[in-house]
């Protein structure tokens, strides 16, 4: 089940069961949100999904719109869009009537946040590994896009080149020509509502923020972990933003031990109604 | 062996799949033949063929098991020889943990292992 249509898209999605025998049914299922444009759900696959798996939590990956192997349209790149898909797409793996923890890499975090303040209700959990959030990130990522965007437009890659060996870099260049010139994700991006204080005040979901020492995301992933009351932060030494690449060890060991926690308060608490109903 | 050529000859034919034969031709891909030098497949492309290989060969072939030891570099500089052998390997191992008294043939063995565990993978 690689594609799965959802709303108006057909998503790639791959998903990989908890492995048998540490299975357990009340554990939040993880889904995984990548970074923009050169990114796609692969990032996750080593270092997180399969030690994710292997621990007993169900993986859900999906390559976010216009990004990986998922449909391209020219539109939709905002936030509330993402959070329409993501919830689209549980729904239509059969996953929209449980809440389920989120994964969020660099702007993938920053739309788990979004989707965890937009429904609360859906998401029992993040993980948000460097996620840009507040200051003069959204000014930053522009500038970076469109000068990315200006550079691509004058290098298209002649089909000709586009044998076996060289396919590779001709498809991350087009992804990132396509999605950079000739969608609205630029536009998008420069169009979105910075994330408040008192939007973080307002998450009441287990929340750890991970940076690397060396990364410019680290004020705003301080400003979350204070603000929201049941947030808090890891600061991996020695990183920069891509914690996910340069750091798979201490970064596993890190988003396990955070399911683990969240996971046995999501049980204690789903347990609480029936010793209740005991009682009465 | 009969099995290593099978498991070869199935991975191939996934190969083609993903990359499309306008890039790749089955004869082209041999046990030495690396993902990364010879093949350039993006990450992307071998979490697609890690899904069609868990839909042939189910869990038993415990492919996360095998990749959790190595980060997605480490996979890429693989050769499909080692693939292969890791996959040929398991399926032998798990037919003799379910029937340690039949005495089967390596091909018997694949298609045994194969039909035994239902894909998992969606």
């Amino acid at each position: 089940m690689a594609f799965v249509p959802a709303g108006s898209l057909r998503f790639h999605v791959q998903r990989l069961p908890a492995t048998a025998g540490a299975a357990a049914p009340d554990r939040p299922v993880v889904v995984f949100l990548h970074g923009l444009v050169v990114d796609n759900l692969s990032s996750f696959y080593c270092p997180l999904a399969v030690p994710v798996a292997r621990a007993g939590h169900e993986a859900v990956l999906y390559d976010l719109r216009g990004h990986g192997r998922t449909e391209r349209p020219a539109t939709g790149y905002d936030s509330r869009t993402a959070v329409r898909d993501l919830v689209s797409l549980l729904g239509a793996l059969g996953l929209g009537h449980r809440r389920v923890h989120l994964v969020g890499n660099s702007y993938g975090g920053t739309l788990a946040l979004h989707a965890a303040l937009a429904r609360p209700d859906l998401v029992a959990g993040l993980t948000l590994l460097e996620p840009p959030l507040g200051g003069a990130w959204v000014e930053n990522m522009v500038d970076t896009l469109s000068a990315a965007a200006l550079s691509l437009e004058d290098s298209p890659v002649p089909a000709e080149l586009l044998t076996l060996r060289l396919r590779k870099a001709a498809n991350l260049t087009s992804i990132a020509d396509e999605l950079l010139n000739r969608t609205s994700l630029i536009d998008d991006i420069a169009a979105s509502r910075t994330l408040t204080p008192a939007d973080f005040a307002r998450l009441d979901c287990p929340a750890l923020i991970i940076c690397g020492e060396h990364s410019e995301l680290v004020p705003g992933g301080r400003e979350l972990a204070r603000h929201a009351p049941r947030a808090t932060i890891e600061i991996l030494p020695g990183l920069g933003h891509d914690v996910l690449k340069e750091s798979s060890g201490v970064l596993r060991e890190t988003v396990l031990a955070h399911l683990e926690t969240t996971a046995a308060g999501a049980t204690r608490g789903a347990r609480v109604p029936r010793t209740g109903a005991l009682v009465r | 062996m009969a099995t290593t050529t099978d498991v070869l000859a199935e991975i191939t034919g996934m190969l083609v799949e993903i990359l499309g034969d306008e890039f790749l031709l089955a004869e082209e891909v041999t046990m030495s033949t690396s993902f990364n030098e010879d093949l350039a497949l993006e990450s992307i492309e071998f979490v697609a063929l890690a899904e069609l290989l868990h839909e042939r060969y189910g869990s038993g072939v415990d492919l996360m098991g095998f990749l959790a030891e190595k980060d997605m570099d480490a996979i890429l500089a693989m050769s499909v020889g080692e693939l292969v052998a890791h996959i040929s390997l398991i399926t032998h191992a798990s037919l003799a943990r379910t029937s340690p008294t039949t005495k089967a043939t390596p091909t018997a063995a694949t298609t045994a292992a194969a039909t035994a565990s239902a894909p998992t993978a969606g």
